[in-house]
């Protein structure tokens, strides 16, 4: 018997009364409907049956039955199964019960829902505000479907988030929301003894502004995925993927081969560039600005490449639902062939000179440190993990677009600290040439790149689909709708998690040290909050007059 | 160990000399497939509006005047330049050229609008009808819009006939106003 009938069998024996429905619509994915008294127990079931906990969804259902949805949604990484657990709560009393204090990452997904749908978690540790602004008035739940897109509440003044208490005999350091070392708005609070952290509060979600709700009343389906690209500045391709593969599971649509062969290249390209990325921003986190330079330098090549390819040097806007947009050509193929190989020459420089750098190892050696049984607990995903010795990759877990076909291995170091994160990038990165290879080596010659969808995506169909993002694992679920576009689209950025985990890292640390340990997560606060970044060119250095600037733009 | 490290990083930096480009005392060409600013061929275009039913950031907009007269704006100042509306154009009036330094004071500068004269059909004073397949239906783009083109708004309406009351709607169109104002 397969291991999804395995698991749904394990489960309906165990919980004949809760469970009243299990919808299994493909080999890899199960959705079991639940009572909510038994949400508690059924989540416990399946993280002891060996699930990961992914990200919680809730949605408005008011329209048709009274009730506000919640999905709990997990990953059984060994045997390549997703599973939601639904539930709901009646809209006049919407209490249930919180997963948090056995599943501590489900925190911020259940204190998203407290904010935007108004609902109730009994048991929740620490039932603060998280994403809406402190001045938001109480009693409007933006995602309900009876609040408009465009609303615009009055501002107030004299409201703040109140911090957690801070430790006796401790000081509180800010740190953000405007902070050299962080590239975009949060606020960390460091509760420090001397030059030790002894805990540390979080309030970020400052530049949140409500994708989700756009492109659930606004766009159609085939408009999102460049949404879905601006979510991150970095990693844009990822989420345009996962939103396309959740569609197309979703709506059972079947793509081309090559079309799949092709995003795995973009994907692995943009994989590439983000590590190079990161290595110069950690090395600059630790004040060695040589790395900084000179990894960006390796890195700017594949951004001309990404011109070269899409028309752009990032959102490359490749992959809409159905395929992709732009084809890869000989000449193409001959030139990321090329590019590959010199970052590869390049990247071992690199790494030759950094690897037995002293000063570096001082610097992150024992830093951020947490055991593998904290960060199974806490979730982690991506480098994070995998440098905490927990052997999960979506790519070879749960395998998408052509990732079957590549032969690849994940690197996993146990050193706990920030220098694993260090390794397990430089590495990956050596990995992503590799697939590079092997996939313009293997694609098939012809076949369309885009399929064109023959019929209207159903209505009311559920899809959970994941990416490997170069910061982790990106998951996307999909409620289909009516009118050409998602009921509910929920984006969990591997950031989500991985931020959650910081306040473990941080602990006993150094405060000199929390930069880097920051920095080591790779943090992405936009895709966190589901927003818009922005690529920047860099300007003049000398101070020119606005006409001489235009007359200078417009010369060429 | 720690000097070994240090002459290799020596031999890094040397190796690839100045890399910094001259830009912009110096023209940095793109390379030719680049999605640049989009230019719209009036002579090609048919008007049927399916770049503005495809545009995610809501760029293009259309206005119907009456039945021959379709005022159609392209406002540059949110455009995401993704080509999608290249893509879908039907008539390939749409092109994306290589312009990318657009920076400007003056928001005229990056707007384009034209004024198609749209035939009216002599026999059943629609133009469309007789086909199965045409550019029309595949947009699936009903025959008047009523985006504000004043206020660059988009006001996702569409209606087969002219409906005055809401052409009226569409030109007192306000943004939506702060709560408790």
């Amino acid at each position: 018997m397969p291991r999804i009938e395995e698991v749904t069998q394990q489960l309906s024996n165990k919980f004949k009364d809760g469970i009243t429905g299990i919808d299994q619509p493909g080999a890899t994915q199960f959705f079991a409907d639940i009572k909510k008294e038994k949400v508690k127990d059924i989540c416990n079931e399946i993280i002891k049956m060996g699930g990961r906990y992914l990200v919680s969804i809730g949605y408005d259902n008011i329209a048709r039955d009274q009730t506000l949805g919640m999905i709990h949604t997990f990953a059984f990484d060994r045997d390549n199964i997703f599973c939601g657990i639904r539930t709901s709560v009646p809209e006049q009393n919407p209490v249930m019960d919180s997963i948090t204090p056995d599943i501590p990452n489900a925190g911020w997904s259940e204190r998203e829902y407290i904010d935007h749908l108004g609902m109730k978690f009994s048991g929740h540790p620490k039932p603060k505000r998280l994403i809406l602004s402190d001045d938001w008035p109480e009693g409007l739940y933006p995602l309900r479907k009876s609040v408009p897109w465009n609303i615009q509440p009055p501002s107030a003044e004299g409201v703040a988030y109140q911090l957690d208490e801070c430790p006796e005999g401790c000081t509180v350091v800010p740190v953000g929301p405007y902070h050299p070392t962080l590239h975009e708005p949060a606020h960390f609070a460091l509760y420090v003894d001397g030059e030790t952290i002894k805990g540390c509060d979080y309030r970020g979600f400052m530049v949140h502004r409500g994708i989700e709700k756009l492109c659930q009343t606004q766009l159609t389906y085939n408009e999102i995925p460049f949404v879905a690209e601006r979510i991150c500045g970095i990693c844009g391709s990822v989420h345009a993927t996962s939103y396309a593969q959740s569609v197309e599971t979703a709506g059972n649509i079947k793509i081309s081969r090559r079309a799949e062969y092709i995003r795995t290249i973009m994907l692995e390209i943009e994989r590439v560039h983000s590590h190079l990325l990161w290595l110069g921003v950690a090395g600059h986190l630790i004040g060695f600005n040589t790395v900084f330079m000179h990894s960006w330098r390796v890195r700017e090549p594949v951004m001309w490449l990404g011109e070269r390819m899409t028309g752009n040097r990032k959102t490359y806007g490749m992959i809409v639902v159905g395929g992709v947009r732009r084809d890869i050509t000989p000449e193409i193929k001959q030139d990321i062939l090329n590019v590959m190989k010199k970052i590869e020459e390049e990247l071992i420089v690199i790494k030759n000179a950094i690897v037995g750098d002293t000063s570096i190892h001082k610097r992150t050696k024992n830093v951020g440190r947490i055991t593998k049984e904290d960060a199974i607990k806490w979730s982690l995903v991506g480098p994070v993990a995998r440098a905490r010795g927990v052997d999960i990759d979506v790519r070879r877990d749960h395998p998408y677009a052509a990732y079957d076909d590549m032969q690849f291995s994940v690197p996993v170091v146990d050193t706990c600290d920030v220098w694993g994160t260090v390794l397990v990038r430089v590495l990956e990165t050596f990995e992503s040439i590799h697939i590079i290879r092997q996939a313009l080596d293997k694609m098939p010659d012809d076949g369309p790149i885009l399929t064109e969808l023959a019929e209207p995506i159903a209505p009311f169909k559920h899809a959970i689909a994941g990416v490997e993002a170069p910061r982790g694992e990106v998951v996307h679920y999909i409620i289909t709708g009516e009118e050409n576009r998602p009921e509910r689209w929920r984006v969990r950025a591997p950031t989500y998690p991985n931020l959650q985990g910081v306040p473990l890292m941080l602990l006993n640390n150094e405060l000199a040290d929390a930069p880097i340990i920051i920095g080591s997560i790779d943090p992405c606060f936009s895709c966190t909050e589901r927003v818009q970044v922005v690529d920047i060119r860099s300007g003049g250095v000398k101070v020119l007059s606005k006409a001489e600037l235009e007359a200078f733009a417009k010369k060429k | 160990m720690w000097l070994s490290s240090k002459i290799k990083q020596v031999l890094m930096a040397l190796k690839p000399g100045v890399v910094t480009l001259k830009y912009p005392y110096e023209p940095h060409p793109v390379p030719p497939d680049f999605r640049g600013q989009p230019y719209w061929d009036h002579h090609k275009c048919v008007g049927c509006g399916g770049c503005a039913a495809h545009c995610p950031a809501r760029t293009i907009m259309v206005r119907d005047l009456c039945q021959e007269v379709r005022v159609m704006l392209y406002d540059g100042s949110r455009c995401t330049y993704c080509g999608r509306c290249s893509d879908v154009c039907p008539e390939d009036a749409i092109t994306m050229t290589d312009k990318f330094e657009l920076a400007t004071g003056d928001k005229r500068d990056v707007t384009q609008s034209m004024e198609l004269f749209m035939a009216t059909c002599k026999r059943c004073g629609r133009c469309y009808e007789h086909e199965t397949v045409n550019a029309i239906d595949r947009m699936s783009l009903k025959g008047f819009r009523y985006d504000n083109l004043e206020m660059r708004a988009v006001i996702p309406v569409s209606t087969e006939h002219l409906d005055t009351a809401l052409l009226e709607k569409t030109e007192k169109y306000k943004r939506p106003e702060k709560l408790g104002e």
